[in-house]
């Protein structure tokens, strides 16, 4: 008896491309002298001598590495591998590890190599597997030798500068610039029994010592930063990087344990390691003086995003990175619109909703903002602001960042307004509560200052989750239209029935999943006692005041990541192929393997909804 | 006399030595019957599906599945197995013939079935049915491999929860609809394949396993051998 004849393997190769496609003499050939192994997870594959020969994996979870242990590809029920060793001796030096445990159909070579002879389309399959693992090994490879991703993923201590320049406390301002002349440094930091307390910079010297005419002889204690940030030493390049860009520092100090300085890093060291950095594109926008040169510079954004992409910084840090950037393009053209029109005749604060207040931006993300007044301006005064606002707008969408399509702009002189005004619309959405509304007013409950003191804008948001918690009603509602989008759970089953029209079988990863998770994560962080606007701090609070199971918020932060993730990769791919960002994933691009993890992210998805409704909507059905 | 007796003592050794071999470099005959009943005295085996390990892997084309001609079929097993009458009459085999075949292949080769009670006590049985040289052969138990490991783990098994579909369950293995014997045969090969992978953390010997969940039979002919 053949093993053809064993109905299981039959249904099974009959289901099966390339196989499914070959005619019963070929399908019974190639399966001559098959055999059926079963292997565990972690198990590396033989794939010498006898068994270097294909392989299909008849039920499990199986990794392509490169040699150095890249991830190439990840396989799943009905994907083959082995295909290199049969046509090229494996010259990569491919592995393949098991990643659940798998039972894997094991071919005689013969049978293969005279298949791939008789049959063309048979050996195209092959040939196209054989070619997109190469492409996906030469990325592995590209990533792994790349400048950006070698030099971000560098750990700290192998570029910081170890030779500490150090001071007491009551050292005075004039020994300290003594000792940083004389060692040739821009900073100084500032001991008190070895645990750093203070730093002190070229710049602190000049603004808070020599430009208010300050005696030379104040001790340090009196002009240093205190308490400044810095960063343990185990931790990235890019880490310093984000820290750096996030909190506009030029020195960061390097320690280890509790606080005991061991090394320096600066922006120049920084640059030094890199030449296209986040921090490099913040310091050329802090430089440009007009919008022109600005646009110049944020050409380069979008590569480094894709850079970012490339390294495998995780979804957050990119976020935050693309955050800190787009601030500080915000601020810049701010400063450029006051140069031309003159300083603001009062204090105002510039705010951003939505993905900018979030920090979960991408490739093409949108403007979303608006002002916010001190006190109401009278003609003159609005005069000035709708110019000023005007050119910020303009401002960033010559930079990148596109209008908004709903006009929610400070350009639109509805988005400009006095603190009661914002208070007042706040309370109108939250009392007025009719779904439609409230689904469309639900960007400004994200919400972030950028420009301006922020205690205005800290007082709106107290105001405003004052009103939510008096207003059950509000969340229910909320609750009610955040949940009549549904994750595409049966999207892969329509995916395999149809397979043609332009869109039809394309996934929007944003809207169709991430929008999701961040609405589900609003209605509970607005819920909470305390205002996060990032959608994983929000789902972290609420599990921490108990309104979200610990579990359902740690699925859900898992599904966020996975989905930005993907989203990323699929804007990255599309913008290098085509120059244009697109949020639409292809399904047939992903493995079988991927497409079971993104449907039970989506499931996970309709269980935060189901939760969300029963917490929220119950009784007002 | 003495020469007897280190001759069986030799064999013994033999033996022995062979058992604490890694599993690997045994043969194993995985075997799954179709009966007409489940008491070996009172019901007929209609057919017998099979196949082999060896080398550590399925060897596919070693399946086989052959329908013996002297079982009576009854509304019940036509149900539940497909099997006609005219099936029997096209494909069975003479009983002798199919079981001299059996034998010449269960040589050497370790038994596996999923609940021996009752597939040793059919191939006893078969062996009554006709004349035929004794054969001792090792045998396994998937059925007691499991009980046996799922005690170790601590774990509680429900009602149900050894038959061979919910065992597969436990390590992921695909679900078959069909229950011929030679789907449960392959079945029955693939669980022991896992079983032998979460052993423990090394690679068994046959020893390790026919203690774990086996033992050494023989069956033998009260007829005369011709």
């Amino acid at each position: 008896m053949a093993a053809i004849d064993i109905p299981e393997v039959l249904k099974f190769i009959d289901s099966t491309p390339p196989f499914s496609g070959l005619t019963h003499t070929q399908q019974k050939h190639l399966l001559g002298g098959v055999e059926l192994t079963y292997a565990r997870q972690g198990e590396k594959m033989n794939l010498e001598g006898s068994h270097a020969t294909l392989h299909l994996i008849r039920r499990g979870a199986c990794e392509i590495r490169s040699a150095k242990g890249g991830l190439v590809d990840k396989l799943a029920d009905g994907d083959c591998f082995g295909i290199a060793t049969v046509l090229e001796q494996n010259p990569d030096g491919l592995q393949v590890v098991v990643l659940e445990d798998s039972l894997i159909y094991r071919f005689q070579k013969s049978g293969f190599q005279q298949l791939l002879q008789e049959s063309e389309e048979f050996a195209l399959f092959f040939a196209h597997t054989r070619s997109s693992r190469l492409r996906k090994l030469s990325r592995a490879h590209a990533t792994d030798l790349a400048a950006p991703a070698l030099q971000l993923s560098t750990p700290i201590s192998q570029i910081m500068s170890r030779n500490l320049i150090t001071a007491a406390a009551h050292d005075t301002v004039q020994q300290a610039a003594a000792t940083m002349t004389e060692a040739r440094v821009s900073s100084i930091l500032v001991l008190q029994e070895q645990r750093l307390v203070g730093i002190v910079t070229d710049r602190d010297l000049r603004s808070r010592v020599l430009a208010v005419g300050a005696s030379a002889d104040l001790p340090l204690s009196e002009i240093m930063t205190r308490e400044p940030a810095s960063i343990d030493a185990r931790n990235l390049v890019m880490h310093a990087q984000t820290l750096m860009s996030e909190k506009n520092i030029h020195h960061l100090p390097v320690t280890e344990g509790q606080n005991i300085p061991v090394g320096m890093i600066t922006a120049a060291d920084l640059l030094r390691h890199q030449e296209l950095s986040p921090l490099l594109l913040i310091n050329q926008i802090n430089r440009q003086t007009d919008i022109t040169s600005l646009r110049e510079v944020c050409q380069q954004l979008n590569t480094l995003i894709v850079n970012l992409i490339l390294t495998d910084m995780k979804t957050t840090d990119i976020g935050n990175v693309i955050a800190a950037i787009s601030d500080s393009l915000t601020r810049r053209i701010i400063e450029l619109g006051m140069d031309r029109y003159g300083p603001a005749p009062l204090p105002f604060q510039f705010l951003v909703f939505g993905s900018q207040a979030r920090k979960d931006q991408s490739l093409g993300s949108d403007q979303d903002n608006g002002m916010m007044f001190s006190r109401q301006p009278n003609a003159e005064e609005s005069q000035y602001f709708a110019k000023l606002s005007q050119f910020v707008c303009d401002g960033l969408a010559q930079c990148g960042i596109r209008t908004c399509p709903g006009d929610i702009m400070a350009s639109n002189p509805k988005w400009r307004m006095t603190q009661e005004g914002w208070q007042q619309a706040f309370a109108n959405w939250i009392e007025a509560s009719s779904p439609s509304a409230l689904l469309n007013a639900s960007i400004f409950f994200d919400i972030r200052c950028v420009y301006g003191d922020d205690t205005g804008v800290q007082q709106l948001l107290q105001n405003m989750q004052a009103r939510v918690a008096k207003s059950s009603l509000f969340l229910a509602t909320l609750a009610r239209a955040a949940t009549v989008s549904k994750p595409p759970i049966g999207f892969f089953r329509s995916f395999l029935l149809e397979s043609s029209g332009e869109h039809k079988n394309q996934l929007d990863l944003k809207h169709q999943g991430l929008a999701l998770i961040n609405d589900l994560a609003r209605i509970y962080g607005l819920g909470c006692k305390r205002y996060h606007v990032g959608t994983k701090e929000r789902l972290e609070q609420a599990a921490r005041e108990k309104l979200m199971g610990l579990d359902i918020a740690r699925n859900l932060m898992d599904a966020w990541d996975e989905l930005n993730e993907l989203r990323l990769q699929a804007q990255r791919q599309h913008w290098q192929n085509t120059g244009e960002p697109s949020a639409y994933l292809d399904p047939s691009e992903l493995s079988s393997l991927e497409r079971k993890h993104l449907k039970s992210t989506f499931a996970i998805i309709a269980d935060g909804q189901t939760a969300a409704l029963q917490r929220y909507a119950r009784g007002y059905a | 006399m003495p020469k007897r007796i280190f001759q069986a003592l030799d064999r013994w050794r033999e033996h022995r030595e062979i058992k604490t071999k890694p599993w690997q470099e045994h043969s194993y005959f995985v075997l799954d019957m179709e009966t007409t009943g489940l008491d070996p005295k009172q019901s007929h085996v209609i057919s017998l599906g099979w196949v082999l390990i060896e080398n550590g892997a399925i060897q596919l084309d070693t399946a086989q599945h052959l329908l013996l001609d002297s079982a009576q079929i009854d509304d019940v097993s036509v149900g539940i197995h497909m099997i006609t009458d005219s099936d029997v009459q096209e494909q069975g085999r003479r009983h002798a013939s199919v079981l001299r075949y059996l034998r010449q292949i269960m040589k050497d080769k370790v038994l596996v079935v999923h609940y021996s009670p009752l597939e040793l006590g059919f191939l006893k049985s078969l062996w009554q049915t006709q004349p035929m040289p004794a054969l001792a052969f090792d045998w396994i138990d998937t059925m007691q491999l499991e009980m046996q490991r799922r005690a170790r783990l601590q774990e509680v098994i429900g009602e149900g929860g050894y038959r061979l579909p919910a065992c597969r369950e436990r390590y992921g293995l695909p679900d078959y609809p069909g229950h011929d014997a030679l789907t449960d045969a392959m079945a029955t090969a693939e669980l022991l394949l896992a079983q032998i992978a979460h052993f423990n953390g090394h690679e068994p010997s046959l020893q390790e396993l026919v203690r774990m969940g086996g033992g050494r039979t023989r069956l033998s002919s009260n007829h005369k051998t011709q």
